[in-house]
């Protein structure tokens, strides 16, 4: 064997291409698999070298790696993975908490602003009585909440009777929402009441929003909100629509599709209607109310001290004055006023020390004399004549209908004080509260007196 | 010009083409798939139609009830307050003009002031698998009281011709 292996190598060794030859055959039969596997590796390689570079490709395939094995870490060492993420969790959290927070302090704020009506007042008392505390109220009454639209609904038919809405820009689909609606709730009550049971689905939720419903014999109202509604809101749409349906009742019992003669449910509806309340910041009306008798009140205290300091120092410079003779008033006018005002005078009954029958119209004169005429009581002062309007009238600058209107309107049942009389009218002064008094002359035929006019009131027609 | 709402039930077996009339008809904003999830599709549809002195803007609000087996208890509330229907059936299938009589009693008996009914006989277009005579058709009518169109909702073939007809019987007389 070795001899013939021997003659072969020499007989390659004389020819080169035989060698080369065999040799391509031995080495094809040492490498092959090797190259074989080569060539596979190659194309792994090429085929990962694709994935890599197309990212999508990448993250499809390592993603359910990664949220495997994070979920699996987050399981297996929970205190390691809260102690790692804290500073970041946990400060948005905080942020988060902290706005809210805020948000919520605002409105309990604004609340607080805009809650001074007396009802407000009382049922916060009663609340208090009750054992709640202020700031459950507050936070209580700073939820927000908001009506955003109010459907009337025809019971049987599903047929729209009257829609009103917050938003300018509501949707002309109300006839199909509410005829939706009405199916849903047949729905309900079909499918959730065929054991017998009695009910109504009163209440749609999504989201945030809600869809609250009332129904009366006839009718159903459906109110969208947002937020909690406060206590009390289900019972007043309950007396609504049943006020609604009552007062409607021939037009529903027979509805004919024709919603004309429902026209005046809509300030009814409208009323429903309520704006965001956390949310509101203005005054409310009982506020704007309390703020515009505060003031009256206030200029009221402001006119009544000047009317007294002016008084005050008028009397004051008379009493330091040399001896002097108030003179009467050439028309001696009763004039105690009930009301203090700039134009009420001086009374005749300041002191009874004084020599004082001031006038109400003249600046006391004093007059260059020895004798004061002094007189220790005042003068009578007749009672006003009080007159109670029995007609609204207009105010005249004099005693006839060619005399000035005065831009004034007394109203029936309005108390004046009588001054004169001048053939068929009086001069009275009107006291309207909160307001700068009045004097004029009126018609007689809407005044009557209280009780009869001195004669010395009387003057006769112009 | 005075406004007022009718509602009006679209009744018939299942695929008769209800809901295509309706679609065919007016511009829905509900999908169609209330229909299978609760068994009613409301529609809408305004015509102006002549009443009985004058013009009348006439809202339809088509209820569009699923015609199967499964809603039939559900069925009869929605049928409540409405002032007429429209009865289906398909032209290719007989079994399906019979079946009207029982839905106008269904309708007539949960609704009675419902009394204006009108027949399509629908799927028109589909010429060669027709299997209702006219004359059957017209006997049906007749004993529902009912005019009759023959529809097609692929090709709107006298679909808006009857909605303005049914229109018309109910602002009408007594509508």
């Amino acid at each position: 064997m070795l001899e013939e292996g021997q003659r072969l190598s020499d007989g390659l060794a004389d020819d080169p291409a035989a060698l080369d030859s065999a040799l391509d055959d031995i080495r094809s039969i040492l490498l092959d698999s090797d190259r074989q596997q080569a060539r596979e590796l190659q194309a792994k390689l090429d085929e990962l070298e694709r994935r890599v570079e197309d990212k999508d490709a990448l993250t499809a395939i390592i993603t359910p790696i990664l949220s495997d094995a994070i979920r699996r870490n987050i399981r297996d060492a929970r205190e390691e993975m809260i102690e790692a993420l804290y500073p970041i969790l946990g400060e948005l959290v905080v942020r988060a908490v902290t706005e809210a927070m805020r948000d919520l302090a605002r409105s309990v704020d604004a609340q607080m602003r805009s809650s001074f009506d007396l009802g407000a007042l009382a049922r916060r008392l009663w609340l208090r009585l009750r054992g709640v505390s202020s700031a459950e109220i507050a936070l209580r009454e700073a939820l927000p909440f908001a009506v955003s639209e109010v459907f009337l609904v025809h019971r049987e038919s599903g047929l729209l009777l009257w829609h009103v809405s917050r938003l300018p820009d509501a949707s002309d689909d109300s006839d199909l929402v509410s005829g939706m609606l009405t199916a849903i709730r047949d729905f309900a009550r079909d499918a959730f009441g065929r054991s017998g049971r009695q009910g109504q689905l009163d209440e749609i939720q999504y989201g945030a929003q809600r869809i609250l419903i009332e129904t009366a014999p006839h009718a159903y109202l459906s109110v969208v909100v947002d937020g909690v509604e406060p206590s009390g809101f289900r019972a007043t749409l309950r007396d609504r629509v049943h006020e609604i349906d009552l007062a409607h009742e021939a037009v529903l019992s027979e509805y004919d599709g024709d919603p004309t003669p429902l026209a005046s449910v809509e300030p009814v509806l409208r009323g429903l209607i309520t704006a965001p309340t956390a949310t509101r910041t203005g005054l409310s009306q009982g506020q704007r109310r309390l703020l515009l008798w505060t003031a009256g009140i206030l200029g009221g205290c402001m006119l009544l001290t000047c009317g007294l300091g002016v008084w005050g120092w008028r009397t004051v410079q008379g009493l330091a004055a040399p001896p002097a003779t108030l003179t009467p008033s050439p028309s001696p006018t009763p004039t105690s006023s009930p009301t203090a005002s700039l134009t009420a005078t001086l009374t005749p009954t300041v002191s009874p020390t004084v020599t004082s029958t001031a006038t109400p119209s003249a600046t006391p004169t004093r007059l260059p004399t020895t004798t004061p005429t002094a007189t220790a009581s005042a003068t009578p002062t007749p009672a006003p004549i009080i007159g109670v309007m029995t007609g609204a009238a207009w105010v005249y600058s004099g005693p006839s209908l060619q005399s000035q209107r005065l831009p004034v309107y007394i109203d029936r049942g309005q108390s004046v004080v009588i001054l004169a009389r001048a053939g068929t009218w009086y001069r009275v002064r009107w006291s309207p509260p909160g307001e700068a008094e009045v004097l004029g002359w009126v018609p007689a035929e809407w005044v009557g007196a209280t009780s009869p006019l001195p004669p010395g009131l009387i003057t006769p027609p112009p | 010009m005075k406004e007022i709402s009718k509602k009006v039930c679209l009744l018939g077996d299942f695929a008769v083409g209800k809901t295509s009339l309706v679609r065919r008809f007016v511009l829905n904003i509900f999908e169609d798939r209330y229909l299978s999830t609760i068994g009613v599709k409301v529609s809408r549809k305004t015509v102006v139609t002549p009443g009985p002195g004058d013009l009348i803007e006439l809202t339809l609000m088509l209820w569009d009830l699923a015609g199967s087996e499964e809603f039939d208890q559900v069925r009869a509330s929605y049928l409540r307050g409405a002032s007429g229907a429209v009865l289906v059936c398909d032209l290719t299938r007989p079994e399906t003009l019979t079946s009207l009589l029982t839905y106008a009693d269904d309708l007539l008996r949960v609704s009675p002031q419902a009394t204006r009914l009108i027949v399509a006989a629908n799927k028109l277009d589909l010429t060669d698998q027709r299997r209702i005579s006219q004359d059957e058709l017209e006997r049906v009518a007749t004993r529902l009281n009912a005019p009759l169109y023959l529809t097609s909702a692929r090709t709107g073939d006298e679909v808006e011709t009857l909605f303005r007809h049914f229109g018309q019987m109910l602002v009408g007389e007594g509508g």
